[in-house]
């Protein structure tokens, strides 16, 4: 099953040249689906340039800001909330239907109350990505082992170190499960948030091209959004697989 | 050192109500070892729990040098039955063993002799740095174990240690446990469902009844201090004890059925 490294590199390649490939063949049928080539040269004409800095970089960022706070945010409350039994049955209803509301239908109520910059836009995307951190940390921490907590309260481990060394890592597991749903939901919520009302943004210039119908610069924007969302879930990938070494490395993941 | 008087529990739950202990009152010594043992049951778990101030008790009462256990008193230890989630896996060896020091307040210099000694002592040295889910089953136990002893605790609480792992490990084990025992008269209550290990290890062996537990019987194990699994084990006067041990253990059975 081990393949050598050129192999693999090979095999991880092979699907997506066929996808090309196939690409190239149906292209040119429309006026709606240009050719790779073209594509490829919008992407670089558009991209590598001061759209980089002026559009890529600020979505990317408010993705980012959005990422980090929703995180902070749903950690933080789920943890208190999954420790006691009587918080969670108060709260847990709310939370099941605050998260069963679609996130974009806030958009229009978020630009009520913070307007059409960066600052709605970041809370677009805390009010989407909030939601599966909060619910998988409460899960977590509920689902904790009860032999550990029981040696906790033998030896003495509690307040800051028993959060430190035995509650946050024991729920890490679902913590970053959670964090990783949170992920594709920012990436969308980035570019409706820009397609709401915007100026900029990666969001905002794929719709920008579609209403100029400069077809090949939309596509390459689609195709710039599927490459972003790719590098983030493999740089995800890495820290989950150091932050939860002890997880795969236990078998636990398998089980 | 340790008295437990007329303790009594009972589980209830919406429309379930187990009355796991009947009354059970029982002292162990400073620096004794003594062995509890019952059927599956009747309610071991649950006294040792009740013990170590993890659980509230429905009556009764237990003291550790005289003062009520309200909560788990600060220099008592256990070991669990389920090695396997007392370990944190997200932890080396060392850092597993080291943590109830770290907490104590225990000065780093000292920490690092306690934990080094402790893991010299159970033969894991060269474990330290290992995650738990590294090791057998019996090297697990044996981390808990020298967790316990590092805390140096007056009291130490044993909940079938040995019940999930094979008979030599097992024996080597019960072993390193009379060893350390000697070494260091932590005054110990060791719970097993093993009439052979509770014979073979304790000074005394109490004997429980099937719930709602009692205690039928506590005997002193008048068998010479130099245990060793072979000889002791084939004197004539274990095969005794064990005999009338396993006859109260019978009678406790029935009794339960009777019921
Ligand atoms: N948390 C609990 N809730 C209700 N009943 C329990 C609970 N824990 C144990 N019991 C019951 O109490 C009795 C004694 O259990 P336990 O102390 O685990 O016995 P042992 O350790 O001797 O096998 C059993 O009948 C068991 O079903
Ligand atoms: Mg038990």
């Amino acid at each position: 099953m081990t393949a050598s490294g050129p192999l693999k590199v090979l095999r991880a390649l092979a699907m997506p040249a066929l996808l090309v490939l196939a690409w190239w063949a149906v292209s040119g049928s429309t006026f709606y689906l240009p050719s790779p080539a073209a594509v490829a040269r919008a992407f670089a004409e558009t991209w590598l340039s001061e759209r980089l800095v002026d559009d890529v970089l600020p979505s990317a960022g408010r993705l980012l800001a959005g990422y980090a706070l929703a995180g902070l945010l749903g950690v933080g409350l789920g943890v208190p909330i999954g420790l006691s039994r009587r918080l969670r049955a108060t709260l847990e209803p709310v939370l099941e239907f605050f998260r069963a509301v679609p996130p974009p239908v806030l958009v229009p109520l978020i630009m009520l109350l913070a307007g059409i910059d960066t600052p709605m836009k970041v809370l677009v995307i805390v009010s989407g990505c909030v939601w599966p951190v909060l619910l998988n940390t409460v899960e977590g921490v509920r689902a904790l082992d009860g032999v550990l907590a029981d040696t906790c309260r033998m030896y003495g481990v509690r307040g800051v170190a028993r959060l430190r060394r035995f509650v946050l890592p024991g729920a890490a597991p679902q913590i970053m499960a959670g964090l990783r749903q949170a992920l594709s939901i920012g990436i969308i919520l980035m570019v409706i948030s820009e397609m709401f009302a915007s100026s900029s943004g990666l969001g905002f210039t794929i719709v920008l091209f579609q209403r100029q119908f400069q077809i090949a610069e939309m596509w390459s924007g689609i195709l710039l959004l599927g490459l972003l969302g790719l590098v983030l879930s493999l740089l995800f990938r890495r820290v989950e697989r150091w932050v939860l070494a002890w997880y795969y490395g236990s078998g636990a993941a398998r089980a | 050192m340790l008295e437990i008087s007329e303790l009594h529990k009972v589980y209830v739950s919406p429309g379930r109500r187990v009355e796991a202990i009947g009354s059970v009152t029982l002292s162990v010594g400073a620096g004794e070892l003594v062995c509890v043992v019952g059927p599956s049951g009747c309610g071991k778990t649950t006294l040792l729990r009740c013990v170590a101030g993890l659980l509230p008790a429905s009556g009764g009462e237990v003291r550790v040098n005289g003062v009520p256990v309200t909560g788990p008193p600060p220099r008592m230890a256990v070991v669990f039955q389920e090695y396997g989630r007392s370990l944190f896996p997200w932890m080396t060896v060392r850092q597993n063993v080291e943590l109830p020091l770290k907490e104590k307040r225990v000065p780093a210099a000292r920490r690092r002799e306690l934990v080094a000694g402790s893991l010299e002592s159970v033969g894991l040295s060269d474990a330290a740095g290992a995650h738990p889910w590294q090791l057998s089953g019996g090297m697990q136990q044996r981390v808990a174990i020298a967790r316990a002893v590092a805390y140096e605790p007056e009291v130490l609480l044993m909940d079938e240690p040995f019940a999930a792992v094979d008979a030599q490990t097992r024996a080597d084990l019960e072993d390193l446990i009379l060893r350390l025992w000697r070494d260091s008269r932590i005054t110990t209550l060791f719970v097993t469902h093993d009439i052979d290990e509770a014979v073979y290890l304790g000074q005394r062996v109490v004997v429980l009844s099937s719930s709602p537990t009692t205690v039928m019987e506590d005997l002193k194990i008048d068998l010479p201090a130099g245990r060793d699994q072979l000889t002791t084990r084939s004197l004539p006067r274990f095969g005794e004890l064990r005999g009338h041990v396993y006859r109260q253990i019978q009678r406790a059975r029935g009794h339960g059925a009777d019921r």
